[in-house]
């Protein structure tokens, strides 16, 4: 048995350490545990303020995923208060929550996720030519075609397709030659290049997948316009309680929206499903295809054969309360399945309501193996946590050896869904869906449908049934990219409904009437923002009194899946997954870091604390005015 | 498309001179902090290698290194593939784990005194705190370690610069700035939440075209992107001299794109390029998309909310309730504002003068010094 750590794991947001016990005989994985090793507390930090300003510091919770913390967090405080957005700000929010869900996807699989496939090196052995055939294969045999909403399309073709030309293919190999003989292989340099997993992919497919990265590099960019156009900037755009600043006018070329700038929208939203398209979807395809002939990658599911859950994506239309936010929803993924790895006709649904939220029976947090004081599982309006670092197995507090499994060992708590850990993400959207669909429980709308032929379409590919291909490491990448093309369409059906509205004269962008805190009264309001992120299901939590946050909390993906373990609900997704994956080389746990990195991690998100109704952590001012007796 | 394998190759291509070559390198050993016995050792790495960037995370969202790769000029793969070696970054780096530090630790040696630090993200100062872990050890130990062989450091966001988001009270981890931590090398401020992209790549442009670090202020912060008030830069400010205000993001002022002074923003007192450089090469910034600016370049602007409340009722400036100075709310603005402008003018000459001289000093210092080698 060798325990093998690896820190930092790279290539993710945040900070992640991971340690796993290997049987060197077989590769197989006997316990796993998942560290989030940093703790920054925002959500003290946004206690006492105004909770009109709280999205701007929740945001900063992380800058992968922007947005989707403001986000969460506008919809935390308009729940609360009972606002209801104007049409138009809501169709904005959905077209910058789609945009940042294919931006985060296609930055995840082609520079985070990538390298877990591909290597630079291989692509040395590739010969240009028969690269520039393989191009022009995967585009003919690799690509979905989906049913976008009926709407209008100024896009005349697509204007991005990869080059498919030999020159191409050799002035890259000329470059990644450089980069080698110049000793300085930067961000490629001391991976573990020579691990047996690269050889599954002949040279050509890593050549065509180093190009892709290059040029996404350079392409995703592209993709966050919307944001800078609607939020001023990305990352991190504006946001306001009540909906959006971004005033309509079609009178006024200073006025943030008018029809230049709503054209050069739909110019972004063009480029984002030709990038979906022609790109990120064949590519995964391509390579996930061969790999599932050879038989790896297909393992990893881990959690996602027992148990996902998700809240529902994308309300067609704004909503005053948390209550009426799942039977809006576009993308009808709310709910939990269980049992899923033993096919459909296994699985069980139950569904997951407004009102089960308010439950603290249903959604608690605990921190028996975080670094926290109370170990008892509260529901996020109610908890209370004190930091309380206990260091590794032996104590230490500043160097680690091995992490304490037995004991607290992660800044990352342990969230349940009726007591019992739960996977998140797109996958678990796509197999609630795909469930929900195949039992009767709800008739597919247009977007629903995209998703099911999309999972029939690679079903067919891989030759495997639903329940064996979709949780697995695989699986996670595929429904990603997947679910980066199906929201390149939903971005464009809501920028549809956004002109519609318009056209029709209502160019309302905020609900200005509760703005002034004069018109909240004293009294204390609980609400809760919900939101499907790119990486999964994430909730705010906010308690308003007196005009000021008196709480605020978020349980956010990568809080449900990189958890460490609980005693009563067993370990969480990252660990399971960790487990399900075997290791050809211990040394060299290629396999391991690739099967976390199909998450997605973004740990800066995770780790989060609760209100501290007892806090005893030092303070020390920062505010210059504090001081100077001006307040 | 023109590669250059080093700064030497990139000068020898200008058809630059040897001597001139030279005589940049001596610049950049000055600039850099480095005793003039450095000098072979920088021409040597500027002759052969591109120069190695160790990019550090501490306690940050990453929304610096997404900003950093949104760069469009220069685009953000010439910077990380001909411009700089990357050589060490948790976010980009194909390497994890153990082989990872092991990297770390050779290209610490390897380029020592002759590597660049940037780092993103706020430090918190107890290493025993457990607050920011990598590798098994602190956050704090690292960067001691990393900075203790760079020639320069690059504290990349409000975090890094000022202690940022972390920081705010009740600053639970007690997070710190980079410049809090590390006392003997040249650190360059680059703040912002994050900063433009173009910005954060130009700061590496400029050294890649001209050979040293770009000409910094009094808070060391370069002086191109950090030299103007957006209020002076802003394409509202005609609105704001006529007096024309939006009062509610969704009056008839919000959609004719008046000035969003009365609505909170912090246009009148941030040092930032979004007036005049903009987002996305031109396309937006905050203020043009309908919200204040939240001053997000500032020190310490976390703590000076609520950030709808217009200026001068924001505790610590000094100037009192605009409302309230005179009988006619609009007469009292221009008091206000006057009182304001006016104080914003005068520290600005101040730190103008003190920077002249700073500059002066270092010219005089960068002559004598080629003197001697010529």
């Amino acid at each position: 048995m060798k325990r093998v750590v690896v820190d930092p794991v790279t290539r993710i947001e945040g900070h992640l350490r991971v340690e796993v016990e290997v049987d060197e005989s077989t590769g197989k994985v006997n316990d796993a545990i998942s560290s989030g090793t940093a703790w920054r507390g925002l959500e003290t930090i946004v206690k006492n303020r105004d909770p009109r300003d709280a999205w701007a510091y929740i945001q900063r919770i992380c800058g992968v995923c922007t947005t989707a913390h403001a986000l969460g967090a506008v919809r935390a405080v308009e729940d609360a208060l009972e606002i209801k957005i104007p049409k138009n700000a809501h169709y904005i929010r959905n077209i910058m929550a789609a945009t940042l869900t294919v931006h985060d996807h296609t930055v995840h699989f082609y520079h985070l996720h990538a390298l877990d496939w591909v290597s630079p090196i291989e692509a040395l052995k590739a010969d240009p030519a028969a690269t520039a055939a393989l191009q022009n294969t995967v585009l003919s045999k690799y690509k979905i075609n989906i049913k976008p909403a009926a709407g209008f399309n100024f896009s005349a073709y697509p204007k991005d397709f990869p080059k498919g030309t030999t020159a191409y293919y050799e002035a890259i190999k000329g470059k990644v030659q450089q980069l080698i003989d110049s000793k300085q292989l930067g961000i490629f340099a001391a991976n573990w290049w020579d691990h047996p997993a690269y050889k599954t992919l002949p040279p050509e497919v890593h050549l065509m997948a180093v190009s892709h990265y290059l040029n996404m590099l350079d392409k995703q960019r592209e993709i966050v316009i919307p944001h800078v156009i609607f939020g001023g900037k990305n990352p991190h755009p504006h946001y306001v309680v009540g909906g959006m600043s971004c005033a309509i006018s079609l009178n006024d070329m200073n006025a943030p929206v008018n029809s230049q700038r709503l054209a050069a929208v739909d110019t972004a939203i063009a480029t984002t499903s030709a990038l979906a398209n022609e790109f990120y979807v064949p590519d995964v395809l391509a390579i996930a295809h061969i790999h599932a002939q050879n038989g790896s990658a297909v393992d990893g599911g881990g959690l996602a054969k027992t148990r996902v859950l998700g809240f529902g994506a994308y309300p067609d239309e704004p909503v005053a309360s948390h209550r009426d936010f799942a039977a809006a929803c576009l993308i009808r993924c709310d709910g939990v399945v269980e049992n899923f790895g033993q096919g459909v006709a296994a699985a069980q649904f139950t569904e997951l309501t407004g009102k089960d939220l308010e439950d603290s029976a249903v959604i608690t947090e605990s921190a028996e193996h975080a670094w926290y004081k109370d170990d008892e599982a509260l529901h996020p309006w109610a908890g209370k946590t004190e930091p309380n670092y206990t260091g590794d197995k032996a104590g230490n507090k500043e160097k680690w050896e091995n992490l304490d499994e037995d004991h607290k060992y992660s800044w990352v708590k342990t969230p349940t869904w009726r007591g019992k850990v739960c996977e998140v993400g797109p996958l678990s959207r796509y197999i609630i869906v795909y469930t929900k669909v195949k039992k009767g429980i709800i008739k597919p709308n247009w977007a629903e449908q995209i998703m099911m032929d999309q999972i029939e379409h690679v079903s067919q590919l891989l030759n495997l049934p639903a329940e064996k291909w979709m949780p697995s490491t695989a699986g996670r990448t595929i429904a990603r990219a997947l679910d980066a093309q199906l929201s390149a369409a939903l971005e464009k059906y809501f920028f549809d409904k956004l002109i519609k509205n318009i056209g029709a004269g209502d160019t309302n962008i905020a609900n200005t009437l509760k703005w002034d805190p004069s018109s909240w009264g004293n009294g204390e309001y609980k609400g809760v923002g919900l939101y499907e992120a790119p990486r999964g299901a994430l909730s705010h939590w906010i308690v308003i009194k007196d005009k000021k946050v008196k709480n605020y909390q978020a349980v956010v993906p990568t809080t449900w899946n990189a958890c460490p373990r609980d005693d009563k609900a067993g370990q969480g997704a990252y660990e399971l997954s960790m487990m399900d994956t075997n290791v050809q080389v211990p040394d060299k746990p290629l396999e391991i870091v690739r099967a976390v990195r199909s998450f997605d991690p973004c740990l800066a998100c995770a780790a989060h604390v609760y209100n501290t109704e007892k806090k005893t952590l030092s303070v020390i001012s920062t505010d210059p005015y504090i001081g100077s007796g001006k307040i | 498309m023109e590669k250059y394998d080093s700064i030497w190759d990139m000068y020898r291509k200008k058809g630059i001179s040897r001597r001139s070559f030279i005589k940049t390198c001596t610049a950049m050993t000055a600039l850099l902090g480095l005793a003039p016995t450095m000098l072979p050792k920088v021409v040597e790495a500027a002759e052969k290698r591109l120069p190695v960037v160790i990019w550090l995370h501490g306690h940050e969202c990453t929304g610096c290194s997404e900003a950093f790769i949104r760069s469009g000029a220069p685009m953000t793969s010439d910077v990380i593939l001909n411009m700089i070696a990357l050589e060490y970054d948790d976010t980009l780096s194909a390497a994890s784990g153990e082989p990872f530090e092991h990297h770390l630790q050779e290209v610490i040696k390897e380029y020592k005194g002759k590597y660049i630090l940037a780092v993103e993200g706020a430090v918190p100062p107890d290493a025993s705190g457990g607050y920011c872990m990598v590798g098994g050890k602190s956050f704090l130990e690292q960067i001691k370690e990393v900075a203790d062989g760079a020639a320069a450091v690059i504290a990349y966001g409000t975090c890094a610069a000022w202690g940022g988001i972390q920081a705010a009270r009740p600053n639970p981890t007690q997070a710190v700035s980079i410049s809090d931590v590390i006392k003997n090398k040249p650190i360059i401020n680059v703040p912002g939440c994050p900063p433009i992209p173009e910005v954060m790549t130009g700061v590496i442009a400029h050294y890649a075209m001209f050979g040293e670090l770009p000409p910094l202020d009094n808070k060391n912060c370069p002086k191109q992107f950090y030299g103007n008030r957006i209020h002076d830069t802003c394409y509202r400010r005609p609105f704001f001299d006529a007096g024309m205000f939006a009062n509610d993001f969704n009056d008839a002022g919000a959609k004719a794109g008046w000035c969003l002074y009365k609505l909170g923003c912090r246009g009148p007192e941030t040092y930032a390029s979004c007036g005049s450089m903009r987002w996305w090469n031109g396309l937006s910034y905050p203020i043009q998309s309908g919200h204040g600016c939240i001053g997000c370049t500032s020190k310490n602007f976390w703590d000076n909310d609520p950030f709808y409340q217009r200026l001068p009722e924001v505790a610590g400036l000094g100037l009192g309730n605009i409302d309230k100075i005179g009988a006619v709310a609009t007469g009292a603005l221009a008091v206000g504002i006057t009182a304001h402008l006016a104080t914003s003018a005068v520290q600005k000459k101040k730190r103008d003068k003190k920077e002249a001289e700073k500059i002066k000093q270092a010219l005089e210092e960068q002559d004598r010094q080629s003197k001697r080698k010529d």
